[in-house]
């Protein structure tokens, strides 16, 4: 399924290597030239764990690495390699005594051995890990290649050219170059009209301001945004289990939105990460701050609360070690790291700056679990306002109404009557719709699921809850606080609906006390297995009831042995096989039942005395508790007030109709409430978590207790931040921090020039590459902070570099002598990422529909992605795409599903956004081709290519021809290849005339409708031509 | 000679040897050369060889190639394989805490008040030389216990499916690891150009399911490159994403645009010089030819019927678990070097014994189906088969208990898997539980034992294969794993 690339793979994984060598006379450096032999080769049992420490030799420390050992020998003696036991241990054929040992797997090159012995005898100088140390801002170095200075880039990349003996390419055409930098900036294509205005234009600033516009252009925002969301790990769904949807696309918006703004990097670090801790915070900044909940997380059944706040925590240190300090901290979880110098307990001390956020362990598998942030629309602020305004009115004259009324009681003053009022018993609800008592906790061998009157029936209120078995399954809940308690003469109820297509076999109603041994039992008494039968445990209620319908089950909490006085705290309702609806459940409780209306309000008091009806408001309950004469003044003007409004026969109409109004108003709050758009944003626990080492990582071994820290080997904190997050991302841009703004500038480099300067992006450890120009990237990282942290200007300083503009043809000789293009005698010339070929397509083809923002979107992708994996329960288990515009929006706006990603995102190299990205691989596979080539979404841009070619083209072959390569290339074609498009051509027309159905079908089988006026034959061959011209390695390449 | 390698001999000499003015470097063409090509078959490369970054095989491999049946969702051991007669007499006893040992449980049943045994409600005897013991709802795998290596003692870390199941594929908890196929692909490839190295097959829905959730992060390749990720054939719509071409294009129209394609991106190769045109080139010629490969594989007409009867009546029906069956031997045929089938399902924890006889009546007869059709083809001897799942179950029901039906919740101290062919030690057990099924009493196996031992048997050294991400060597067995010699043959 791969082409056998490995001669070329090797080759380039040498070139520096080779250069290191070959220049003999050059002084060894440590860091550049030793560290990474020793790191990869020794250091696993001489390096900084202590506890994989093997003969207390140490390899990293100087000190340690040339005192003399018991032997009598010094493993390096400074200056004198061949007295050095290292090196003799290396060398030695005798297996007990090689270095690395034998069955290590690892052994040295007889080059690598030749760099240990001259830095030895050179004196074996030590340097601290180069990313450690602050960037030094060096003065750029002269060049022999003037001419092709452009700026500061280029005499660092053109000085280090000379030293391998290579020249720079010549500049590149101007086709090219637009088409390089509007790619680059704005992750599409340049126009045809684009091109041709930028080909007029030949003063000397051409380049300069076509740079200009295109950082100006809004698509620049959405293109950088979209590479940022890969390192901030953002998805559409929670990842985990389940995987539901969840809302954090305001994030998504908060990032476009930056980079379009051109927000400086310092504040867009502190934004994200303290956003929310900020004083003031704007909702921007606290929008910003959903960076930190971008982690993946779970709801899973049966998962420990502990373990899982663990994990998250763990998440969250290590995105911001990956995405700001280039740093791998993973290790640190459950040792010491091995290579770096970053202990456990540090690990631990950063870890605690995220192991306080105030999410819970369980997201609950719902949209905003919380802590979340409302956004309303500036409508949907008139509204709310608007509404508030008809509430104080309403309130307004429900007071002058009162004011009004002049009640007198007719009691007053004379003798009161005897206590004539019933006991009855009520129906009481425990819960109805999802809103189920609090504290209770779902569970189940299926999630809970609710369905609306829409989708299924309900027996009151809004939603049922439902499910299908084909066996014994069970909802149930436990832990509801204070929970329902149980007095003499009490009965417990639900509703059931059975549907009649597919009934059960028997339904269960179970109640808990501590116990679940409470059963009611209607339908096979032998269905279901639990409880013996006829005892408390379970009680026989008869045949299943009524299918179709809602029947109303009640037993008695006697029968099934529940005690007056006791508490129920859980409910299950089990079934087994076929399809239930639950609704509305409860008791039947002895309470007074008064009369709803009253002329006397003494009369009215003395009902309600001294347990009061619970639906009343709590001050009139707690002034009803008390005796008359011991109310206060207030209390007792309340209860009048109260008592006029509501419950007196002579005056509460003139009041109904307001409360109805007020009703109605509240609803509509509420529906406003629900339609507004919210998101996930971060929040501290008031008081902060104790933070422990965790032996081995494990989150129930608690080590040392912690406190927050940065490690040793990086800066303090500045003075005057506070110790939490906020605190920690100012860290992060203080200008004495040596990993940030290297980190930063060799990210953008890398998206322009293919390879980072450190060609592991997310790795500036001991255990990453050397960087290739390290004088160049610490005078890009000290520029970018010295021209605060401008992200802009520091993009258009790399697209104006000479190096930038080069031509990218590359001849036999530098494809040997530098494959990966690591030096840059040629212009950078590499795939696009996933999205920017999706939405070049769409683009060239006229169907991208531009618009920025909003939710995610669903356009088409092959059916049962998600089904095929999903869990049953699962919100994200049916895909189903959108229609219109929503099918052609750019695809950094794609719903991303993240346990099963996009297919023709993934098929790209698109990564699944489980975890944080700053470096996508970039494959070549059969597969791509085959998306390409018959991808639904693909052949329907054919389509519309090919009418824009037909339409817009000219009359000639020719012309279409050279239309329709401008659209994907930028550049007319040459005669040769107008042959071989001519020639294709021809064939496709012969092929098509012949079975005209089969252009019919081939027009007629996307979303686009077929432009009839066009010739079909016609439409169908150009629609071949267009899918070639897609499917062209130009147009999917820098 | 077979067509199909002539056409690409044929297509070679046209894009590679017709062009070798255009400056293209010797290196680069050397790389597009597909070695493959001139090999018929696995049979006739030298048993060394590999397809991926091992220059060679670090031993003499066993295997050439793995089918792992995959019961995701936890079978439970002690009603299909681990007999535990004693405990008829601890029926709905607790637990003795001894046992238990204060271990950790789920949280859907550490609430529960107490932990009544359950005894498994189904018969067991003994089959084969060895007299392994095997419960009545594997009567066909009870006919191969001669064949199969059964391994009572297999643990795990996890306890819930989500890290348990991805812990399984990709050797750990945390989403974003190299699954295994990945690693094989990316370490010894495989010799099939036509087809993925890595493919995964997932069973539709089974009676008497109780299913959790797949994630692509199963078969992803994590940090490797992608190229090495597993391919989930589809049972509807294209086997193989995308494969199909549109509505109306026939594949004369597709070899015209291919052409004119490949004469285009041949024009840019001479222009630039850049290799990655010529690699694409051939991923187009190769995607052409999976056109043609990946339907023909797909198709089962030709089988015969006594084949087809083997893997029983539902072999017909494309995306069931015998159907995948069945495919899984024909990917194997085809040197398909990984090939994993998923069936769900296993996730019993309430009315167990109801469910488990459906989703059995399923899942037995293909897997023994495939050892013997693999037997008669002569390919056990170096296929490996693995059968297994996440985890195991309690032998305390979940739930009420009665007789006849229980429920058993999530167990990672010990499950049952088996193993079969490919350097395998046929017809014996290998390890012991204690009476009660709930800890280890011989001879561990960890799942990263079980990964070192697949490495094993495929001729790779677990600690050897290697992948530099993230500043560490990544291994699929972290810093873990014993090859487990006892089972080799």
């Amino acid at each position: 399924m791969q082409l056998r690339f490995a001669a070329l793979i090797a080759a380039s994984a040498t070139i520096l290597g080779t250069s290191a060598v070959t220049a003999a006379d050059r002084k060894i450096e440590f860091n550049r030239d030793v560290r990474p032999i020793l790191s990869n080769n020794c250091y696993l049992c001489h390096g900084p764990d202590k506890n994989q420490l093997q003969a207390g030799l140490r390899l990293d420390q100087r000190e340690v690495a040339i005192e003399k050992r018991e032997s009598g020998q010094a493993a390096i003696v400074p200056h004198d390699a061949m007295a050095s036991s290292l090196i003799a241990r290396i060398l030695s054929a005798d297996p007990d005594q090689k270095m690395p040992p034998v069955d290590s797997g690892k052994s040295l090159t007889p080059a690598e051995i030749t760099i240990l012995k001259q830095w030895i005898d050179q004196g074996a100088e030590y340097q601290g890990h180069w990313s450690f140390i602050p960037a030094v801002r060096r003065e750029p170095p002269a060049t022999k290649f003037p001419s092709h200075v452009r700026n500061e880039i280029d005499q660092f990349i053109l000085s280090r050219l000379e030293i391998d003996g290579l020249e720079p390419s010549s500049e590149a055409d101007l086709v090219s170059l637009i088409r390089r930098a509007t790619i680059d900036l704005t992750g599409l294509p340049p126009t045809p009209a684009e091109v041709d205005a930028f080909l007029a234009d030949t003063s000397p600033e051409a380049y300069e301001r076509m740079v200009d516009r295109l950082l100006l252009s809004p698509r620049y925002g959405e293109h950088q945004g979209r590479i940022w969301l890969d390192a901030a790990r953002y998805g559409d769904t929670h990842g985990l289990h389940l995987d539901n949807e969840r809302s954090l696309w305001p994030y998504r918006e908060y990032v476009i939105g930056a980079f379009n703004q051109n927000m400086p990097f310092d504040r867009f670090t502190i934004e994200q990460l303290g956003g929310d801790l900020l004083p003031d915070a704007t909702i921007e900044q606290k929008v910003a701050s959903g960076f930190n909940r971008c982690n993946v997380s779970t709801s899973e059944g049966g998962s420990i609360d502990d373990e899982v706040l663990v994990r998250y925590a763990v998440d969250r240190t290590e995105a911001l070690s990956t995405v700001f300090l280039g740093l791998t901290l993973q290790c640190a979880v459950c040792h010491s790291h091995k290579f770096d110098p970053v202990s456990q307990k540090e690990f631990y001390s950063l870890y605690s700056y995220f192991y306080s956020m105030s999410d819970r362990a369980m997201d609950g598998n719902v949209l905003l679990p919380p802590p979340l942030l409302k956004l309303p629309t500036a409508d949907q602020q008139k509204l709310q306002r608007d509404l508030d305004e008809q509430s104080t009115l309403l309130q307004q004259t429900i007071v002058a109404e009162l004011s009004k009324v002049n009640y007198v009681d007719p009691l007053a003053g004379r003798e009161l009557p005897a206590d004539a009022l019933t006991v009855t018993r009520n129906e009481m609800v425990w819960f109805d719709d999802d809103a189920l008592p609090t504290g209770a906790q779902l569970q189940g061998d299926s999630p809970w699921q609710f369905v609306p009157k829409t989708e299924g029936p309900v027996f009151s209120g809004e939603k049922s809850s439902t499910r299908t078995a084909t066996a014994l399954s069970q909802h149930f809940f436990t832990g509801a606080e204070p929970g329902l308690k149980i007095s003499e003469g009490d009965s417990l109820y639900a509703y059931v609906y059975l549907d009649p297509a597919n009934p059960p076999k028997s339904i269960m109603l179970q109640f808990n006390d501590g116990t679940w041994e409470h059963r009611a039992n209607w339908g096979d008494e032998d269905a279901i297995g639990f409880g013996a039968k006829n005892t408390t445990a379970k009680r026989l209620g008869g045949a299943l009831p009524k299918t179709g319908e809602w029947v109303r089950l009640e037993v008695s909490a006697a029968d099934v042995g529940l005690q007056p006085g006791i508490k129920l705290n859980g409910w299950a309702f089990t079934q087994f096989g076929g399809t239930c609806y639950w609704d509305r459940a409860g008791i039947m409780t002895r309470s007074v039942a008064p009369p709803t209306e009253f002329h006397s309000q003494i009369a009215w008091e003395q009902a309600e005395f001294p347990t009061p009806n619970k639906s009343l408001p709590v001050p009139i309950q707690d002034a009803l508790k008390i005796e008359a004469a011991k109310r206060t003044p207030d209390q007792q003007k309340q209860l009048r007030d109260h008592f006029v409004q509501y419950v007196n026969t002579g005056t509460r109409a003139t009041f109904a109709p307001l409360f109805a109004k007020v009703t109605e108003v509240d609803q509509q709050k509420k529906n406003l409430e629900a339609a507004i758009t919210a998101t996930m944003v971060s929040e501290d626990l008031p008081q902060p978590r104790d933070t422990f080492v965790l032996i081995r990582g494990a989150y129930d071994k608690k080590g040392e207790k912690v406190e927050r820290g940065v490690p040793s080997v990086l800066p303090p904190l500045p003075d005057g931040v506070p110790n939490n997050r906020l605190g920690l991302a100012k860290w992060l841009v203080s200008p004495s921090h040596p990993l940030t703004s290297r980190v930063i500038v060799n990210r953008y480099w890398q998206q322009f020039f293919g390879t980072g300067i450190v060609k592991t992006a997310e790795d500036f450890g001991a255990q990453g590459t050397w960087p290739t120009h390290p004088e160049l990237l610490d005078w890009l990282a000290t520029e970018f902070i010295k021209t605060g942290w401008d992200v802009k200007r520091m993009h258009k300083l790399m697209l104006m570099s000479g190096t930038y503009r080069q031509s990218s043809k590359v001849s036999p000789s530098l494809l040997a002598r530098d494959p990966e293009n690591l030096l840059l005698a040629r212009g950078p010339r590499f795939r696009f990422d996933a999205e920017v070929i999706r939405d070049s397509v769409l683009f060239a083809s006229g169907l991208l529909v531009e618009k920025t923002g909003g939710k995610s979107v669903k356009p088409y992708q092959p059916e049962g992605i998600w089904e095929a994996v999903a869990f049953v329960g699962s919100n994200t288990r049916e895909f189903k795409p959108d229609a219109g515009e929503s099918l052609y929006r750019r695809s950094l706006y794609t719903f991303w599903k993240r346990t099963a990603p996009p297919p023709s995102m993934s098929t790209f190299d698109a990564p699944s956004r489980e975890n944080c990205t700053v470096r996508r691989p970039r494959t070549n596979t059969p597969l791509q081709a085959l998306a390409l080539m018959n991808d639904k979404q693909y052949i329907d841009a054919a389509h519309k290519l090919a009418e824009r070619i037909i339409l817009e083209g000219g009359a000639t072959a020719e012309s279409r021809l050279t239309y329709g390569f401008r659209w994907v290339t930028a550049r007319q074609p040459t005669s040769r290849e107008m042959d071989v498009l001519l020639k294709s051509l021809e064939r496709q027309t012969a092929s098509f005339q012949a079975d005209k159905m089969a252009a019919e079908k081939l027009l007629t089988s996307g979303d686009s409708p077929r432009n009839t006026s066009l010739d079909l034959v016609e439409h169908a061959a150009w629609t071949m031509i267009a899918n070639l011209l897609i499917n062209l390695d130009e147009t999917i390449t820098k | 000679m077979d067509p199909r390698l002539e056409y690409k001999l044929a297509m070679t000499r046209r894009h590679f040897f017709g062009r070798t003015a255009t400056g293209l470097g010797a290196a680069a063409l050397g790389a597009c050369m597909n070695p493959s090509i001139f090999a018929n078959d696995f049979a006739t490369g030298s048993e060394k060889q590999t397809y991926g970054v091992m220059p060679a095989m670090h031993h003499a491999p066993k295997a050439k190639r793995v089918i792992w049946m995959f019961m995701a969702d936890g079978p439970s051991q002690l009603d299909l394989w681990d007999y535990k007669p004693k405990l008829n007499e601890y029926f709905d006893k607790d637990l003795p805490e001894s046992v238990r040992n204060g271990q950790r449980i789920t949280t859907m049943t550490s609430g529960q008040s107490r932990f009544p045994i359950a005894p498994s409600m189904f018969k067991f005897a003994q089959h084969g030389q060895h007299g392994a013991w095997i419960s009545e709802l594997l009567p066909e795998m009870a006919g191969v216990a001669d064949d199969i290596c059964i391994v009572k003692s297999m643990h795990t870390d996890a306890i819930n499916h989500d890290p348990a199941i991805t812990f399984m594929t990709t050797g750990s908890e945390i989403p974003g690891r190299p699954s295994l196929g990945a690693w094989l692909s990316y370490g010894i490839g495989s010799p099939n150009d036509d087809l993925p190295s890595f493919v995964v097959l997932i069973s539709r829905l089974a009676t008497g399911g109780a299913n959790q959730a797949l994630f692509s992060r199963m078969w992803a390749s994590g940090f490797l490159p992608t190229k090495h990720a597993g391919v989930s054939m589809r049972s509807s719509g294209d086997p193989v994403l995308y494969l199909s071409n549109p509505p109306g294009v026939s594949g004369a129209v597709r070899r015209q645009m291919l052409d004119g394609l490949g004469e285009l991106n041949q024009e840019r190769l001479a222009e630039v010089g850049d290799p990655e045109i010529a690699a694409r080139i051939a991923q187009y010629e190769m995607a052409f030819r999976m056109q043609t490969s990946v339907p023909e594989l797909a198709d089962i007409s030709n089988e015969p019927k006594h084949v087809l009867d083997m893997y029983g009546p539902e072999v017909s029906q494309p995306g069931s678990f015998a159907y995948n069956c069945l495919l899984a031997r024909r990917l194997a045929e085809r040197g398909v070097r990984f090939t994993q089938v998923f069936l769900r399902g296993w996730d019993h924890h309430g009315s167990l014994p109801g469910s488990i006889r459906q989703l059995t009546k399923v899942a037995d007869q293909p897997c023994a189906a495939l050892i013997k059709d693999l037997k008669q083809r002569g390919m056990l001897e170096d296929t490996l088969l693995v059968w297994g799942g996440e985890f195991g179950r309690t032998v305390y029901s979940q739930g009420t208990l009665t007789k006849d039906n229980y429920g058993r919740d999530h167990h990672p101290r010990n499950f049952t898997m088996w193993m079969a062919g490919g350097g395998i030690k046929p017809g014996i057990v290998h390890g012991e539980t204690d009476d009660f099924s709930y800890n280890i009493t011989e001879k561990p196996v960890h799942v990263h034992d079980l990964n070192a031992t697949i490495l094993h048997l495929l001729g790779i050294n677990h600690e050897k294969l290697t992948y530099r991400a993230q500043g560490r060597d990544f291994r699929l067995t972290d810093v873990h794993g014993k090859v487990v010699t006892d089972i080799l043959a």
